[in-house]
């Protein structure tokens, strides 16, 4: 690199060290040191390997340096994970330690012991490496304004995993909180590569606002597995490729395998571990695993002592694997940021592209496979949308607000409205929710006695939490991340993890399951803990997890409808899906990228419409919901459907002939209530929304109550709030995030909008090629709970009447 | 409303899903574990349960005494929940039950949450007799049929892949358990410790309550 005399970062106090390490500053180091040195707030985006995590520190220690010995908390840095916390701390340590500067730094997470808490209040570090949740909890402490009224930066690691959903919410308000202490705050962002930067930068600048962006020239190599065998129609674990798979762990030195579910990474795992005859050292790493377990693995990772390790999401963020070589993702990516940051996990140089293959498991996923790497190479990336900010947190940050001191709540709501996310937040909607803390907030006042938060009598404004004992409380409840309710398991005396309660209780004493890699033999349940046993068993289930499920992203599904639809390309797939589609454009139509194909054929006595909207499961499911309604209406005596990523399929017993009059905008308008409230989604929203907002309290180890009954009692507090008081600012809240978030509503709400001038309808006389992959998932019950219950009760009492009936005959 | 039925003691029973019992021949009807008030004494510890829980109750009860007009009702234990309960109770509900209490005898049995609170226009029983039966909140050690609230009964269903839990009334030769009819009260497996130590395995009838029929397993 050419050195630039007018370069100010020549004189930095760690200019020492990059040269004695012969490193040379990056072009986005030198803007961001000048940004915020004249008064910017800053978003750095960078990919990784480019100095990112010492972009944020260049300021501040330039700053501790020029200050000398300076005294209490100057700096906080927020990671989104605890174990890329103490990651930075090590990145952090060597430069200081080396150069000998006189600079304290610490980490603060939920693992930290009470002993140093409670020093690092007494004496505060300068720098402090924290979580959102335990930013939160300092924000709590009486004296959090004396703590932090000093600080000069905030800096937020990895940005763009708080962008969207309730925890950027949390975090947002307690950065507000920060400024109102110490208004000369200066706050600096830290990215991957983003689509929308300008989003980012309004989320987090104030001051000045300025985006440095570095692009990275070298582009991942990224291939498709080619594979001999016969790529299935339908499907999600990949078994097809397996020896394939394996070789390639074989080729490289190092090899991280991503899959999209847990359920996924036990199965691959095992059935690595099968044809494993060069006994290859493979491990597997998710999100359920118990702590000790995960370090482990990834503590060999980084030390270069297995081969492979099979992943999921739980090893896409941050932390550094220098020795990985290759990257090979089973099944579909979903989306192109997801894509990218796992193939960033190999050759964390930046000079080498990084090296990845993509195993797609269905004909649908190669397609979709082709579509990722098309967008990759034209640096398309997807779009964060930035949404509303959630009510229940605003709550849970009012009790917070409370636990530090008597409050004004005309200045909170000021302060609060400064967040980018509250910006629209109504004065009307946060009365509600200071009365949510203070007693529940009913319009039946019967609680007056009970009150948790009290008006001053000589102030009406001024807020004041009723006894020391409440603080308690919203410590133990603080945070936006609400797990579903989990049971550990444990092997012997050693605990392997967790697993999803209702998972077990599917199963029967003697009944078999994988889980971290080894086939376990369920013995008891006592007291929240599973006991079991090393098993033989060659027939096991695989626990799957609710969270699963990973949305297709808008701009890949228009990607892959886009390539869809370019014939020309078709001759350079495998001959299987060149075969698939001509087929497809013989029989029945390939859409257009801005067209939607619906199909109608008869099938076994029922008839059956599919619509390819490629809008994404979520989207899918609902329309498929709605449209069950809309063809009640049209008696068309519907039966079922099932949805994937890209399309939905209904069956019903007469042909629904009216489907272009059905769909439209009107259906959505119509039926969306309906169907919020007759699946359980707005109910398990609200269960969020009550512990969120601290309404009830979270399940915690050592509770006795089980995660069941937590469950059950919110879904009791549901149906009788439901009833007596439907505009409840928590009922409020929930339906918008079930708007927000589970139902893709306004995506849907696009597609529908101008659906009725681009849909392409063929009538068929038997199963297209395209319908084929969906009409093999039609196995599922796609009935409401209440619906299920009473389903299964019936059929339970009619099997053994007739077992009665036949007992009595003989 | 459908109703189950169920021979007890060899006497005629109905099972509502309102969760409510009927015994025919004396024009009796039997509920029991209403627990009025939950959401007023949570309320004491800062947990904010929709206050609405005593109307819910209330309504349940007297919509229940309009349709079947029975002569006696027995409320076999927990029918407050706690001495903030009685809170709960507005002017208007306690004029609500005089006016029910006029054709109807109450007759209230202690319960373990209950034992101590009165209402006035009340009187509460450690239980009662009638013929071979027996109603007390608890189990007790008797050669008399009982009919008994306290454990909030539910049973889990495993069926073709799917498990679901569900409130239920149960028995076996001797005694008879009720499920909750209160609105913000939870349950226990009929299977754990607690009920099997008292209502032993052998020969459970049990009668699941769904949406609008108790069903029979």
């Amino acid at each position: 690199m050419n050195i630039n005399k007018s370069n100010p970062l020549l004189l930095h106090p760690l200019n020492k060290w990059m040269k004695k390490k012969k490193w040379s500053w990056f072009p986005h180091q030198i803007e961001t040191f000048h940004y915020v040195r004249t008064g910017s707030d800053v978003v750095v985006f960078a990919p990784t390997g480019a100095g990112k995590t010492l972009t944020g520190f260049i300021n501040p220690i330039d700053d501790l340096i020029k200050l000398k010995k300076f005294k209490g908390l100057h700096t906080l840095y927020i990671s989104p994970l605890k174990s890329l916390a103490n990651d930075i701390v090590r990145n952090l340590e060597k430069p200081i330690k080396e150069l000998d500067l006189n600079i304290s730094f610490q980490v603060r997470t939920g693992d930290t012991t009470p002993y140093i808490k409670q020093k690092q209040k007494q004496k505060p570090p300068n720098i402090l490496i924290t979580t959102p949740e335990s930013l939160a909890l300092l924000n709590s402490y009486e004296n959090a304004k004396e703590f932090f009224h000093n600080l000069k930066y905030i800096i937020i690691d990895e940005i763009h995993t708080f962008l969207d959903n309730k925890r950027a919410d949390l975090l947002s308000l307690n950065i507000e909180r920060l400024q109102t202490f110490s208004p000369n705050l200066q706050r600096i962002g830290l990215s991957a590569t983003l689509k929308n930067k300008q989003d980012a930068k309004k989320w987090l600048c104030r001051k000045k606002p300025k985006i440095v962006s570095y692009e990275n020239s070298v582009l991942p190599k990224i291939k498709i597995l080619e594979s001999k065998e016969r790529i299935p129609w339908s499907g999600h674990m990949a078994t097809y490729s397996i020896n394939e798979i394996y070789k390639e762990i074989m080729k490289s030195k190092l090899t991280i395998i991503f899959v999209n579910t847990r359920a996924q990474a036990e199965y691959m795992f095992k059935n690595l571990w099968l044809i494993n005859k060069k006994k290859l050292k493979i491990a597997v790493h998710h999100g359920s695993l118990e702590k000790n377990l995960r370090l482990k693995v990834e503590n060999n990772l980084s030390k270069g002592l297995v081969d492979c390790v099979v992943a999921t999401s739980s090893l896409e963020l941050g932390l550094d694997y220098g020795d990985v070589e290759k990257i090979i993702q089973v099944g579909a990516p979903k989306g192109i940021n997801r894509l990218l940051q796992r193939v960033g996990r190999s050759n964390h140089n930046l000079n080498t592209p990084s090296k990845a293959i993509l195993v797609p498991t269905n004909r649908f996923e190669f397609i979709e496979a082709k579509a990722a790497i098309e967008e990759i190479k034209k640096n398309n990336l997807d779009k964060i949308d930035l949404k509303e900010g959630s009510f229940d947190v605003v709550a849970q940050h009012i009790f917070a607000t409370a636990c530090a001191g008597q409050f004004n709540i005309n200045d909170l709501y000021k302060e609060i409205i400064k967040a980018y996310p509250y910006k629209k937040l109504k004065l009307n909607d946060f009365k509600q929710l200071i009365n949510l803390i203070q007693d529940g907030g009913y319009v039946l006042k019967n609680y007056d006695q009970f009150k948790r938060i009290f008006q001053l009598r000589e102030n009406k404004n001024i807020y004041k939490l009723v006894n020391k004992r409440e603080t308690r409380k919203y410590r133990m409840n603080v945070g936006t991340i609400i797990e579903n309710p989990m049971l550990k398991i444990k092997l012997g005396t050693k605990t392997l993890g967790n697993i999803e309660e209702v998972f077990i209780q599917n199963l029967s004493q003697g009944d078999s399951f994988i889980f971290a890699g080894q086939v376990l033999e369920f013995q008891s349940m006592k007291n929240n803990l599973v006991q079991v046993k090393r098993s033989k068993s060659l027939i096991s289930k695989i626990p799957s997890y609710s969270g699963g499920r990973m949305p297709l992203s808008t701009n890949l599904a228009n990607s892959v409808r886009a390539l869809l639809a370019k014939s020309n390309m078709w001759d350079l797939y495998p001959e299987q899906i060149t075969q698939w589609l001509k087929r497809q454009k013989n029989i029945s139509k390939i859409p257009k990228k801005d067209e939607y194909l619906v199909e109608q054929f008869p099938r076994k006595k029922n008839f059956y419409t599919v619509i390819y909207t490629f809008a994404g499961w979520h989207a899918n499911q609902t329309l498929g919901f709605l449209l069950l309604r809309g063809f009640k209406e049209f008696n068309y005596k519907p039966l079922g459907f099932v949805a994937n990523d890209y399309a939905i399929v209904l069956w019903s017993l007469k042909e629904a002939k009216e489907i272009k009059t059905i769909l439209n905008l009107g259906l959505l308008d119509k039926h969306l209530d309906n169907y919020l409230e007759e699946t359980s989604i707005v109910k398990r929203l609200f269960r969020d929304n009550a512990i969120i907002s601290c309404l009830i309290e979270r399940r915690l180890p050592g509770m006795e109550k089980t995660g069941k009954q937590v469950l059950f009692s919110s879904d009791l507090i549901y149906t009788v709030l439901k009833k007596n008081e439907p505009d409840h600012i928590l009922l409020k809240s929930s339906y918008e995030d079930a708007k927000k978030n589970m139902i893709d509503y306004d995506r849907l709400r696009e597609i529908l909008k101008k659906i009725d001038k681009k849909i392409i309808f063929k009538k068929l006389t038997s199963i297209s090629p395209l319908a084929v992959p969906i009409i093999l998932e039609i196995n599922r019950e796609n009935l409401s709970k209440k619906e299920t219950d009473e389903y299964i009760l019936e059929d339970l009492e009619n099997e053994i009447l007739k077992e009665a009936n036949v007992l009595s005959i003989n | 409303m459908f109703y189950q039925l169920i021979n007890f003691g060899n006497e005629e029973f109905h099972a509502y899903p309102d969760k409510s019992l009927y015994w025919k021949r004396l024009n009796t009807l039997i509920v029991s574990d209403l627990h009025i008030g939950k959401s007023i004494s949570y309320a004491k510890n800062k947990q904010f349960l929709p206050p609405y829980d005593t109307k819910e109750i209330l309504n349940k009860i007297f919509v229940s005494l309009d349709k079947i007009k029975p002569s006696n009702l027995i409320i076999v234990g927990d029918l407050l929940h706690d001495v903030f309960s009685t809170l709960s109770l507005k002017d208007q509900d306690h004029k609500n039950l005089s006016q029910y209490m006029k054709n109807t005898d109450f007759i209230w049995i202690k319960g373990n949450h209950d034992e101590n609170i009165q209402i006035e226009g009340f009187k509460n029983l450690t239980n009662y007799k009638i013929d071979k039966f027996l109603f007390t909140h608890i189990p007790i050690k008797t050669s008399l049929f009982q009919i008994c609230g306290h454990y909030h009964p539910k049973v889990k269903i495993s069926h073709r892949g799917k498990t679901i839990f569900k409130t239920c009334f149960v028995h076996n030769e001797k005694i008879f358990i009720l499920p909750s009819f209160g609105i913000l009260t939870g349950g226990l497996d009929i299977h754990s410790k607690q009920i099997s130590d008292v209502l032993d395995k052998n020969n459970l009838s049990i009668y699941p309550v769904g949406q609008d029929k108790v069903y029979k397993l």
